[in-house]
Parts: C-alpha cells; sequence; structure tokens
C-alpha cells in the first residue's frame, strides 16, 4: 500500500482571472491510514481541495498526488462524496447502487453498499427523489463504500443527517475504515462531529493551510492558558487572547516551558479550531513533514 | 470505441450477465424516458407508414384520368374518384411523416444540450460519474455514442420505409423531391441532420452548463445549421442550364433555380425571343444528398471534437 494518501505542493487553484484563489500555495502531506478531518470557515477551500483530490479539477498551480499517483489517474481507488450528494432522481435506489457497480466493475461490493442502505430502514424500489437529505447521504454514502475505495473523500457528509443516524453513519465509516485501512478524508464545519473520530487535521484559512499535522502532535504543541491580564507570554507564540477584567485567556504554542504564574491545560480539538478562526492573522504550523515512522 | 464502453473486467458473482453493461447501461437507464419516447416515435411512425403503404395503390387511383359522364373509353367517372378519400390520408400522412424526418433535428439538439449533457452538469450528476472509475472522457464518449447509434439506426429505418411507402413517388401525391419539406425526409441526409443535431446539443451543453439555457442553445444552433443548408442547397452541386429560342419548358421532375426570358418589343406578349433556365433534373437527388450528408458529418465530427477537446481542457 502506498505510503502517503496525498500529497500537496504549492497548491493553488483560481476560478476565473479576476476572481482571488480558492486555493493558495498549499503544501501538506497526509499519510495512508489516517481519518482526516479538513476544517475551516465558509470559502476557506475546503471543498475545492477535495475536489481536486477527486481528480475533478486541474490545479491552477502547484501539484496535488492521490496514492502516489495523479487524481485522475488514482480514479478507481478513490471515492467522493460531493457536498450537495448528487444523485440521479429518476432512479431507484437498487437502480442507483447497480450505477455504482456497472461503472466500478472491478471494485464493486454488493453487501457493503446493500447493508448501509439496509440500515437506514430505506426501500430500494424508492425513487431518489423521493427521499429525505438525509437517506439521499445515506446512499450516496452506500455508493461511495461500495466502491471499496483506498481513499474516501467526503465534503460535509453528515450536514443533513439526525443526530442518530450521523452517529450509526459514523460508526459504520469508522468500523469499515479501520477494518479495511482505508484513509478518509472529511470536511466539516461542525467541529464536535469531528472529535473522536480523526487523528489527523488539515485547518484550511483563506486557501491556505493554518495547521496540518497529527491531531495529537497539534494539540500537544498548544497549550491553553489563563492568568493575569498583565502578565507577559514572550517568547511563546500567542495564537489568540481575549481578556476579561484583569484575566487573560490565550491559546499559545509554548517555545519552552510556561511560566508558573499561567494555568495551562491541553486544549480540545473545538478550542484549538475556534481559537485559529478567531485569529486569521496566527501563523501557519505544519507538523506533517517529518517522516512517519510508524506507518 | 465499443470496447472502451463496454467496459471490460470481471463479472462479480451474482450479477446479471445479459443485457448491456457498464457505461452503455448507464445511459440507457438514466435517460430511459428519452429511450421510451423514442421507441414510441418509432413504432408510431411505421404503423404509419405501412398504413400509407397499404392505402397507396388506392390514394394514386385518384389521380386517374377520368370522365363525366362515363364515356366509352373506359375512364373511370369522375364522381367515382372524388369519392376516394385515401389520396387525402396519403398525402397528408406522408408529408407529415416526411416533415418529421426533418424536422428531428431540432428535439434531438435540444434533448442533447438539455437533458443529455446540461443538466448533469448542472445538478453535479456528470461529477458522480466522473468519481466512479470512469474518466469524463469515457463518460462523454458513452453519452454520445449510445444514442448516436439508436438516432442513426431508427432515422435510417424510417428514411427506408418512407421511400417505400412512397413507392413509384408520383409528385402529385407525395410532393417535389425537392421540396424544403420533402428533400431531406428521404435521404440519407435526415441521418445525418439528427447526429449533428446531437454533437450540437452535447456541444452547447457543455458550453452553457445549465439545462435549459443549453436546451436553447442547442435548438438555436441546430435552426441556423438547417437554414443556412436549406438556402444553400441549390449550390451544393453544379446545375444544369438549357437555353433555346422561344419557350422553353422544363419537366416538372427538374427543380428550377433561376429562369431568364428575353422577350421582344412588347415583354410578356407572345412569346419569348430566347429563354434560359437554370435547374437540377432529378438526377442530381443523390449527388445533392450526399454532399449535404457529408457536410451534416462534418458538422457533427467537428461538434463532437470540440466538445471533447472541452471536456478534456476542463477536467483532468
Amino acid at each position: 500500500m502506498t505510503e502517503t494518501a496525498i500529497e500537496a505542493a504549492a497548491l493553488g487553484k483560481r476560478f476565473g482571472r479576476r476572481r482571488k484563489r480558492a486555493l493558495d500555495g498549499c503544501a501538506f502531506q497526509l499519510p495512508a491510514g489516517r481519518i482526516c478531518a479538513v476544517v475551516g470557515p465558509n470559502g476557506a477551500g475546503k471543498s475545492t481541495l477535495l475536489s481536486l483530490a477527486a481528480g475533478l479539477l486541474h490545479p491552477s498551480d502547484g501539484t496535488i498526488t492521490v496514492l502516489g499517483q495523479a487524481p485522475a489517474a488514482a480514479r478507481e481507488q478513490v471515492a467522493y462524496v460531493a457536498q450537495d450528494k448528487p444523485l440521479h432522481p429518476q432512479l431507484t435506489v437498487a437502480d442507483t447502487l447497480r450505477f455504482g457497480r456497472e461503472l466500478n466493475q472491478r471494485r464493486w461490493d454488493d453487501r457493503v453498499a446493500e447493508r448501509i442502505v439496509a440500515e437506514g430502514d430505506l426501500d430500494p424500489d424508492a425513487k431518489i427523489r423521493t427521499l429525505s437529505g438525509g437517506q439521499r447521504t445515506r446512499v450516496a454514502l452506500a455508493l461511495a463504500l461500495g466502491k471499496r475505495p483506498e481513499l474516501l473523500l467526503l465534503d460535509e457528509p453528515m450536514a443533513d443527517l439526525d443526530p442518530l443516524a450521523r452517529h450509526q453513519l459514523m460508526a459504520t465509516l469508522m468500523a469499515d475504515a479501520a477494518e479495511r485501512g482505508t484513509t478518509v478524508v472529511m470536511s466539516s464545519h461542525v467541529v464536535a462531529e469531528l472529535e473522536g473520530a480523526c487523528d489527523h487535521l488539515l485547518l484550511l484559512g483563506a486557501g491556505r493551510v493554518r495547521l496540518a499535522g497529527p491531531l495529537d502532535d497539534l494539540l500537544a504543541a498548544h497549550r491553553l492558558v489563563t492568568g493575569r491580564a498583565d502578565a507577559g507570554l514572550d517568547p511563546h507564540t500567542v495564537v489568540e487572547s481575549r481578556t476579561t477584567g484583569r484575566q487573560l485567556t490565550a491559546l499559545v504554542r509554548p517555545e519552552g516551558p510556561l511560566d508558573d504564574t499561567w494555568q495551562s491545560t491541553v486544549p480540545t480539538l473545538e478550542e484549538l479550531v475556534l481559537a485559529h478562526l478567531r485569529a486569521p492573522e496566527a501563523p501557519a504550523l505544519r507538523l506533517d513533514s517529518v517522516p512517519e515512522a510508524a506507518v | 470505441m465499443t470496447a472502451t464502453l463496454t467496459a471490460t473486467g470481471t463479472t462479480p458473482a451474482g450479477t446479471t450477465p445479459r443485457g448491456p453493461r457498464g457505461l452503455v447501461w448507464s445511459v440507457l437507464r438514466v435517460h430511459r424516458t428519452a429511450l421510451v419516447l423514442w421507441g414510441l416515435a418509432l413504432t408510431a411512425a411505421t404503423a404509419g407508414l405501412i398504413w400509407m403503404y397499404v392505402i397507396a395503390d388506392e390514394a394514386r387511383r385518384a389521380y386517374l384520368p377520368c370522365s363525366e359522364p362515363v364515356a366509352a373509353d373506359g375512364y373511370p367517372s369522375c364522381s367515382s374518384l372524388d369519392a376516394i378519400t385515401a389520396d387525402d390520408y396519403y398525402s397528408t400522412g406522408i408529408a407529415l411523416l416526411t416533415s418529421a424526418l426533418t424536422f428531428a433535428i431540432f428535439p434531438v439538439a435540444a434533448w442533447a444540450g438539455g437533458a443529455l449533457i446540461g443538466r448533469e452538469l448542472e445538478s453535479g450528476t456528470a461529477l458522480l460519474a466522473w468519481t466512479q472509475s470512469v474518466s469524463p472522457v469515457r463518460w462523454l464518449a458513452a453519452k454520445l455514442a449510445v444514442p448516436a447509434v439508436l438516432l442513426a439506426a431508427g432515422t435510417g429505418a424510417l428514411v427506408l420505409l418512407n421511400r417505400w411507402a412512397q413507392t413509384d413517388g408520383n409528385p402529385n401525391v407525395v410532393g417535389d423531391w425537392y421540396g424544403p419539406d420533402v428533400f431531406v425526409g428521404i435521404g440519407p441526409a435526415a441521418v445525418g441532420y439528427v447526429l449533428a443535431g446531437l454533437a450540437l446539443g452535447a456541444l452547447a451543453g457543455l458550453l452553457v452548463r445549465r439545462t435549459l439555457p443549453a436546451a436553447g442553445a442547442g435548438f438555436a444552433s441546430s435552426l441556423v445549421l438547417y437554414l443556412v443548408l436549406d438556402h444553400f442547397r441549390k449550390d451544393l452541386w453544379p446545375k444544369a442550364d438549357r437555353s433555346q429560342a422561344g419557350e422553353l419548358e422544363l419537366p416538372r421532375s427538374a427543380w428550377q433555380v433561376d429562369w431568364n426570358a428575353t422577350w421582344g418589343r412588347y415583354p410578356g406578349e407572345g412569346t419569348p425571343r430566347f429563354t434560359s433556365a437554370t435547374f437540377h433534373p432529378r438526377s442530381h437527388f443523390w449527388p445533392l444528398q450526399l454532399v449535404e450528408t457529408g457536410i451534416l458529418l462534418a458538422v457533427a465530427a467537428t461538434a463532437t471534437l470540440a466538445a471533447f477537446w472541452l471536456l478534456r481542457r476542463r477536467t483532468p
């Protein structure tokens, strides 16, 4: 198996000459077998990045390789679920699954796809246009997983699912990925739904990589500190700080041992992401370029 | 082409090996409504043309010479011929079906632009296909090849049936061969028109990427093609000239393009001194048909290449 699932170098994408870049100089590396969360505010370039990885767009600058090949060459090993979950409305659920089987003749597994559909109590003869948004998501995910991909790209997969279905589908997805060693890349702005599921993080802001790396390493590189507002935080890198009265709360990247005057905790994923979203000018941090010894 | 379309590979257990597979299946299934409509149209037209063939002799009897009152020379009475209604049905039926073959390009182009390509790009279902194990180029190849085969086969069969139902092609009954609504429907140009419509529609769909505007653009481009060819049809093959002193009468079967008479002192009175005519004799039917078909196939090929070029440029 290829060791790197996605590798991007100086990746840029511009839609039309006059518009600003959707992606600008993105560089990151995602080892295979990871569950990677792609987070960022609206318009940060999450969907563009996933489309580039799925081989649907040409990059304007730089390169992106998927499973060691150009994205267009890796089409067979990659599954992609777009944000609006496009499906043919006039097809039945069963025909939609047959669509997947006919167009993925070398990889398709009926049992996987049918199980996901059956778990949602979907009638195989129901037309796609009669399904609710959440049911459509389920069919789209069944189509993606039935392909038995090595890399699964999901753009806002859980947005229109109820909490129960979200929980259940996420569990199915994670079990399947763990069993087969699938790399999953999932974009979302609901950070809570990623916590506990992901072990890799890619935070995008304004088309650039803000944070990239294994989640544990990223969390360990940050501290959430509280202390008196007049105390100095040098020489640490302050990502974001807020003062309430005389108390200061800050997310910092310690450049050495922290002063005893500070109460410090390791931030949660949500705190890490929110602090970076609130402070778009904070410096980027990449912890993914180190060679992966563990793989 | 067909080898790459009916995707090879091992057939997974538990699937039906019969019937179309792969992309061909997906094109037929996704556009099943269009397929059913095309089948119904073909069936109706075939039934209509067979009926026309059945009443063809009866219709021609209405054009026999007659006499009133019935003379001894054996001609039927004119009132008995007037009572024949088959000629009305026949002429109307043949005209209707021939016109339908002529104008089939318009719905085909609108469908190709709107439903075949434009809607898939607008709703994102094209992306769904491209993220299966199918490249955009193979997807477009199947999208064009499957309808092209069905349209060409159906239209070709109807043209042959139409020529068969027209029996002797008597222009009093079925119209003159060079009539704008007749010419296309009785020769291979009809196949060229639907194929050009398909390619132009597909190109419009890829350019516009939205259902209704693409259907409109496909219709408009095919209308321009139709009008241009209709206007320049007479120039597609060298015309014949004939001039002589006095009056000149061309046979009924000739397509008169130009006619000039030189008169003596009093124009329009008596017989002209000299008459010249430019025309296409009946024997020019096939050269004209083949040149027009060639042009249409060239348009179809160019539009298809442009569509592939556009898709290649846009997708990796």
